[in-house]
C-alpha cells in the first residue's frame, strides 16, 4: 500500500507541489521570524560585547556624577594603564529650521579616542579641540547635516554655540541616543556644554598582564562604595539589560502574523486534498475492488500528507532561514539594529517542520475520511462530471449560525461595557467566534453572493461570463474554502485600517474639540526642564495677530499623599477657548480653593465633586475642594488643575511650561507662523507644535504601523492566492473535457481564458467583500470596545483599494490555470476519461 | 432529396489528406491521402474498423485537428490554413458538433445548451426555428432541466437540437449512439434523417454500427487511413457484409 501511495505521490507531483507551496511559505514565516530574532539578539549581544570589551573595567554611577577627584583616583590605582570620564548632558542641537531638534534636548557626551573609545567613528575624524563635533549619524540622517558643515548647539544656558561637523559617530544600540541624538565633543568642550560637574561613567583600560578581576577590586576600592564597579563581562550584561530591546516581543508579534498565514495554508491544504481526492475517486475505487480496506485508503491518503507535509516544512525552514536574514539586514540598514552574521539555532527546525506537519496532516484528515467512502463499485460507473453538489447541510447551518449568534451576543455585552482591556479582548473572541461561524455558513454566502457579484460579469461578458458564474456557484464548499483563506487575510487587513482611521477620526475630533488653538509652545522636555522664557510671551502677547495666548504652568506637589505635577492655566480661557469635557460640576466654580481634577485622578483619590482634596506645597497644606471633574483623553487641560492665585502663591512667580496660541480671526496660518518664529527666534529651544502638525505626525505613525501590519498580512494572502490557483488548476484538469467541448462548439482560446479569469475575479471578489464587510465590523467593535467616545472612520480609499487588488489578484490567479486550459488540444481531450 | 444534384458543390470536401501522430520513428500515419467529398444536405455516415482512423477523418474535417498534408474546404473555406482563431470562428458559425458522451455542459440547462453555439457567435434566436428544432426532438418540457436531470437519449436529443438550431453548414456526429440503448438510438438516428429529409441539413456522423449506419444516404469505408469503398442507399445487412470484407 504504501508503495501504491508514493507511486501516486509521484505521479500528482506538480498538483502537490502547488499544495506543498501553501505550506512551505506558512512554515517558512515561522522559521523566519525564529531566524530573525536569533540573529538579532546574537547581534546584539556581540555588538554589547564587543563595546564593551574595549574597556577592562567600568565605574557606573546611577544618579549622582561621578568628580573628578574619583576619575584621579582610579588613574592612580595599579595595573591601570588608562582612564577615561564619560560626560553627558543635554546640548540642544539646533536644526537647519534654527529650532531646536525633536521632542526632548539632544545629548552633549564626550568622545574619547586611543584605546577606550568604544564608538565608531564612521566617516571623518573625532572631534579635535574646540569648535569641531561629531555627529551621532541617526541625527545626522533626520536633520541633514554632513560632515563639514556648521552645526549650531546650545549650552546649558540656553546659548547657541558653532561647532564644524568633523565626522559622523555611531553609538550602536543606545535606546537613550537612539531617541534622543547625540553630538559628541571633546570632554573639555562637552563639559562647557552640558554643564555637567562630573561624569556618568569612568571607563578603564588595565595594564597588560592585569586580570580584569583583579582590577575591578582595585578599582572599586579607589572609586569608593558609592559607586558600582564592574568588569567588561558585567558592562556587556548591563548594556544588554538596559538597552529596552526586548526581542522575544518582536518574535511573539511576528508570530502571531506566522500563525494567521498556517491558518490560510491549513485551509488551502484542506481544499486541495479534497479536490484531488474527489478526481481520484476511481482510483480509490479500484484500489477497494482489488481488495484495500477502509483503513488502508485511509493510512493511504495520510501517509500522501506526511510526505507532502514534511517536504513542504523542510523546505520551508531553509526558505524562512533566507526570509529572516533578509528581514535582519532591513533591520540592520533601517534602525541600526544589528543584522550581523545569521544565526541559525535549532529552533526554527524543532517548531517550523512539526507544525508544517501537523497542519498538512490535520488539513487532509477530513478529506482522507472521504476518500474511506468511496465504494468500490464506482469504479465501474463512469464518472459523472462536474457534480454540481454540496448543499449546505442542516448541521452546518445550525453550527454557524449558533457560533454567529454567540459572536454577536459577546459583542454586544462588550460594546455596553465601559471601553477597556477586557472588552477589547471579548470583541477579539467574538471576531473568532462570528468568524468560525461565517466560515460554516460559507457556502451559503458564497451561493448568495455569486450571483450578485457575477451578475455584472455574467451581463458583460457574455457567454464566458455566464458560464464563469455557474462554474462559481457550482460546487459551493469548494469556492467557499477557496474564499475563505482570502477572506481571513483580507479581513484582518480591513480590520486593521478600520481600526487605524477610527484611531485617527477619534484623535482628530479630540483635537478639534479638546485642542481648539493653533500653536502649543512648550519647553524641550528633558531632565532640566526649561520654561518658555516670560519674554517671549510677553512679546506674543503684544501681537495683535494672536486673540488669545493662554499659559500653563505645572509644578510637583504632593496631592492627596501622592507626588503629583499640578497646573494652572490662564483662568480667562477656561470655558471660551479651552473647553473640557466635564463629567460633573463646573469650571465656573474654580477659585481660590478649588482645584479641578480629570476623571482618573478623582477615582484614584475617591472623591466627587464638593469633595475636598490635601495639597501639599512647599508653602504648607491647603485643603481644596474639587469644583469640576473632566474626562476624556488627550485633553489639553492638566489632568490636576488649580486656581491661578492658589497656584502663584504656592509656587511663586514663575514662566510658563506650556503656551497655547489662537490666532486671530482672518489672520492666515503663514502670518501667524511667521510671527510664532519671530516671537521666538531668539529661544531655539522652545517647540513650537500646531494640531497640523500633530495630525501630521499620528498620520505618520498610523501610516507607518499599517504599512507593518499590510506587509506581514500580505503572506496570507499570497497563500490565499495560490489556493484560487490550485483550485482553478484542478477544476481546469476536471472539466478537461467540458473545456474541449466548448472550445470546439465554437468559443476561442481567449474566451476560454477570460472565463477562468471571471470565475477567479468571482471568487476573489467574494472573498474580499466577505472579508470588507466582516473586517469594517470588527475594526469598529475593537476601537468601540477599546476607546472612550470612539469615533468611528472608514478608509474608503484603502478598502476600494483591497477590493481592487483582491479582483486583479484573482486574475493572475488564473493566468496560469487559465493557459493549461487553453493550450489542451480538443481532441486528446474528448477522448480524455 | 436523397441526392444532390449533378455538378452542386459538396458541402466538405477533403484532398489527398495525410495526417501523422508522433515524431521520428514513432511517427504513426494514421490518414494516408484521403479524398472525399460530402454531398450538401446528404446524410453521409463513415465506417470501419477500430484505428481505420475515422474519428481522425471526421476531427480534420471539422477543423478540430490538423493535417499535416492536403486540403479540406467547407462550403468555399479551405480550413488547413486558417489560425486557431479563424477555426474556432468557422466551428462556431459554419458546424453543429454531436459527440457520443459528455456533449452538455452541466452548470447549462437544455435550453442554455441548445442556445450556447448562437450565443457564442452572438447571433439573434430565430425563436420560429428553435421552436421548431425543439418540438420535433420532443424536447419542450425539458427545456428547464439540466443535464443531470436528462435520460442519455435525452441528452443526445438536446445535442442534436443545439448542433441543429444554428443551421450549419454541416453537423458532425462522432458516434452519437454510442452510449444510447437501441430504443433511444433509433429515435435520435430517425431524428437525424429527418433533419436532412425535411431540413435539408448536411450530417456527417462517424459510427462502427451498422443498423446506425444504415439510417444515412451513403456509407464510406475506411481502413489503414484509406478509403477502401463506399455504399449508397446502405442496409444494415449490406453494410455488414461490406465491414465483413473488409476485414477479411
Amino acid at each position: 500500500m504504501l508503495k501504491t501511495t508514493l507511486a501516486g505521490l509521484r505521479a500528482h507531483l506538480l498538483r502537490l507541489m502547488l499544495t506543498a507551496l501553501a505550506i512551505t511559505l506558512g512554515v517558512g514565516f515561522v522559521a523566519g521570524t525564529f531566524v530573525l530574532t536569533d540573529t538579532m539578539k546574537a547581534g546584539f549581544d556581540r555588538q554589547f560585547t564587543a563595546s564593551a570589551q574595549k574597556v577592562s573595567v567600568a565605574v557606573l554611577t546611577d544618579d549622582k556624577k561621578i568628580p573628578d577627584a574619583t576619575l584621579r583616583a582610579v588613574r592612580a590605582v595599579q595595573g591601570v594603564q588608562d582612564a577615561q570620564g564619560l560626560v553627558r548632558g543635554d546640548a540642544a542641537l539646533l536644526g537647519k529650521d534654527g529650532r531646536a531638534y525633536g521632542e526632548t534636548p539632544t545629548l552633549g557626551m564626550s568622545i574619547v579616542t586611543g584605546p577606550l573609545a568604544r564608538y565608531t567613528i564612521t566617516k571623518g575624524r573625532a572631534p579635535g579641540g574646540p569648535g569641531e563635533a561629531v555627529l551621532e549619524k541617526g541625527v545626522a540622517g533626520h536633520t541633514g547635516y554632513r560632515v563639514g558643515d556648521t552645526i549650531r548647539v546650545l549650552d546649558k544656558k540656553g546659548t547657541a554655540h558653532s561647532f564644524t561637523v568633523t565626522g559622523l559617530v555611531d553609538v550602536g544600540v543606545d535606546q537613550e541616543i537612539g531617541f534622543r541624538g547625540a553630538v559628541g565633543f571633546t570632554e573639555p568642550v562637552a563639559r562647557q556644554m552640558t554643564g555637567e560637574p562630573g561624569y556618568v561613567e569612568v571607563d578603564v583600560k588595565g595594564a597588560a598582564g592585569v586580570s580584569n578581576d583583579r582590577l575591578r577590586a582595585a578599582v572599586a576600592a579607589a572609586a569608593g562604595p558609592s559607586y558600582t564597579t564592574v568588569t567588561s563581562h558585567g558592562l556587556a550584561k548591563r548594556l544588554a539589560a538596559t538597552s529596552g530591546l526586548n526581542v522575544d516581543d518582536i518574535a511573539t508579534f511576528f508570530l502571531a502574523f506566522a500563525l494567521v498565514a498556517l491558518f490560510v495554508a491549513a485551509l488551502v491544504i484542506y481544499n486541495t486534498f479534497n479536490i484531488l481526492i474527489a478526481q481520484r475517486t476511481r482510483e480509490m475505487a479500484l484500489l477497494r475492488c482489488v481488495g484495500a480496506t477502509r483503513g488502508q485508503v485511509f493510512r493511504g491518503v495520510l501517509v500522501e500528507s506526511v510526505v507532502v507535509g514534511l517536504l513542504a516544512s523542510v523546505l520551508g525552514v531553509l526558505i524562512g532561514i533566507g526570509l529572516g536574514y533578509g528581514a535582519a539586514l532591513i533591520f540592520d540598514s533601517g534602525s541600526g539594529v544589528p543584522g550581523g552574521s545569521l544565526v541559525v539555532s535549532p529552533t526554527p527546525f524543532f517548531v517550523g517542520i512539526p507544525v508544517g506537519l501537523a497542519v498538512t496532516v490535520l488539513s487532509a484528515l477530513m478529506p482522507a475520511r472521504a476518500a474511506t467512502r468511496v465504494p468500490p463499485v464506482a469504479a465501474l460507473r463512469t464518472q459523472s462530471e462536474g457534480r454540481v453538489r454540496g448543499r449546505a447541510g442542516i448541521a452546518r447551518i445550525v453550527v454557524g449560525a449558533l457560533l454567529g449568534v454567540a459572536g454577536v451576543g459577546v459583542a454586544a455585552l462588550a460594546l455596553t461595557a465601559t471601553p477597556g482591556k477586557g472588552p477589547f479582548l471579548e470583541i477579539v473572541a467574538a471576531g473568532a467566534l462570528v468568524f468560525l461561524g461565517v466560515i460554516a455558513l460559507s457556502p451559503l454566502i458564497v451561493g448568495a453572493l455569486s450571483g450578485v457579484v457575477g451578475g455584472l460579469p455574467a451581463r458583460v461578458f457574455g457567454v464566458p461570463g455566464r458560464l464563469a458564474l455557474a462554474n462559481s456557484r457550482r460546487n459551493p464548499k469548494r469556492a467557499a474554502v477557496t474564499t475563505v483563506a482570502l477572506t481571513v487575510g483580507v479581513t484582518l487587513m480591513t480590520m486593521f485600517s478600520v481600526a487605524l482611521a477610527s484611531v485617527r477620526t477619534t484623535a482628530d475630533n479630540n483635537i478639534r474639540d479638546h485642542f481648539p488653538v493653533d500653536y502649543r509652545l512648550t519647553a524641550q522636555s528633558g531632565p532640566d526642564d526649561r520654561p518658555i522664557p516670560g519674554a517671549a510671551v510677553a512679546h506674543l502677547r503684544a501681537d495683535p495677530q494672536f486673540s488669545a495666548v493662554i499659559e500653563v504652568r505645572t509644578a510637583s506637589a504632593t496631592v492627596g499623599g501622592r507626588k503629583q505635577d499640578v497646573s494652572s492655566v490662564t483662568q480667562g480661557a477656561l470655558g471660551h477657548e479651552l473647553k473640557p469635557k466635564i463629567s460633573a460640576g463646573s469650571l465656573a466654580d474654580l477659585r481660590p480653593g478649588a482645584l479641578v481634577l480629570h476623571d482618573d485622578d478623582a477615582k484614584m483619590f475617591g472623591v466627587r465633586v464638593g469633595g475636598t482634596v490635601p495639597v501639599r506645597t512647599a508653602h504648607g497644606t491647603m485643603t481644596l475642594r474639587v469644583a469640576a471633574i473632566t474626562s476624556g483623553e488627550e485633553s489639553v487641560l492638566p489632568d490636576i488643575l488649580l486656581d491661578q492665585s492658589d497656584f502663584t502663591r504656592s509656587f511663586g512667580p514663575k514662566d510658563p511650561e506650556q503656551v497655547y496660541l489662537i490666532a486671530g480671526k482672518g489672520v492666515s496660518a503663514d502670518a501667524s507662523r511667521a510671527a510664532v518664529n519671530k516671537a521666538l527666534r531668539d529661544y531655539p529651544a522652545v517647540r513650537v507644535s500646531s494640531a497640523a502638525d500633530i495630525k501630521d505626525q499620528l498620520s505618520k505613525a498610523l501610516d507607518q504601523a499599517f504599512l507593518l501590519v499590510a506587509a506581514l498580512l500580505a503572506l496570507a494572502i499570497v497563500i490565499s492566492l495560490i489556493g484560487i490557483a490550485n483550485t482553478l488548476t484542478l477544476s481546469v484538469v476536471e472539466r478537461t473535457r467540458e473545456s474541449a467541448l466548448l472550445r470546439a462548439l465554437g468559443l476561442t482560446r481567449r474566451g476560454l481564458r477570460r472565463m477562468l479569469s471571471l470565475e477567479a475575479l468571482i471568487i476573489s471578489l467574494i472573498g474580499a467583500l466577505v472579508g470588507v464587510v466582516m473586517g469594517t465590523a470588527l475594526g469598529w467593535a475593537a476601537i468601540s470596545a477599546a476607546v472612550d467616545d470612539a469615533a468611528l472612520g472608514l478608509p474608503v480609499g484603502r478598502i476600494v483599494l483591497f477590493i481592487l487588488l483582491a479582483a486583479v489578484a484573482g486574475v493572475v490567479a488564473a493566468i496560469m490555470p487559465g493557459r493549461r486550459a487553453a493550450r489542451t488540444s480538443i481532441v486528446e481531450s474528448l477522448a480524455a476519461d | 432529396m436523397t441526392s444532390t444534384a449533378v455538378g452542386a458543390p459538396p458541402a466538405v470536401l477533403a484532398h489527398n489528406v495525410i495526417k501523422d501522430y508522433g515524431t521520428g520513428e514513432a511517427t504513426v500515419r494514421a490518414l494516408h491521402g484521403v479524398s472525399v467529398g460530402f454531398a450538401r444536405g446528404a446524410f453521409t455516415a463513415i465506417m470501419g474498423p477500430s484505428g481505420s482512423g475515422k474519428s481522425t477523418l471526421m476531427h480534420c474535417l471539422a477543423g478540430l485537428d490538423t493535417v499535416n498534408e492536403g486540403a479540406i474546404r467547407i462550403g468555399d473555406v479551405e480550413i488547413t490554413r486558417l489560425s486557431d482563431k479563424q477555426l474556432t470562428h468557422l466551428r462556431r458559425d459554419r458546424i453543429g458538433f454531436i459527440f457520443q458522451a459528455f456533449n452538455l455542459l452541466p452548470t447549462l440547462t437544455a435550453e442554455q445548451n441548445i442556445l450556447l453555439p448562437l450565443e457564442l457567435s452572438g447571433r439573434t434566436l430565430d425563436r420560429r426555428w428553435f421552436d421548431h428544432v425543439v418540438d420535433t426532438v420532443g424536447l419542450r418540457p425539458r427545456l428547464s432541466h439540466r443535464p443531470s436531470e436528462l435520460s442519455g437519449g435525452q441528452q443526445q436529443r438536446v445535442a442534436c437540437a443545439r448542433a441543429l438550431v444554428s443551421r450549419p453548414e454541416v453537423i458532425f456526429a462522432d458516434e452519437p449512439t454510442g452510449n444510447l440503448d437501441s430504443k433511444s438510438g433509433a429515435e435520435v438516428l430517425s431524428f437525424l434523417r429527418s433533419s436532412v429529409r425535411e431540413m435539408g441539413q448536411t450530417i456527417v456522423m462517424v459510427t462502427h454500427d451498422p443498423v446506425a449506419a444504415s439510417y444515412a444516404d451513403r456509407v464510406v469505408f475506411l481502413r489503414d487511413g484509406r478509403i477502401i469503398t463506399e455504399l449508397y442507399g446502405p442496409t444494415p445487412d449490406g453494410v455488414l457484409d461490406t465491414l465483413k470484407s473488409l476485414e477479411s
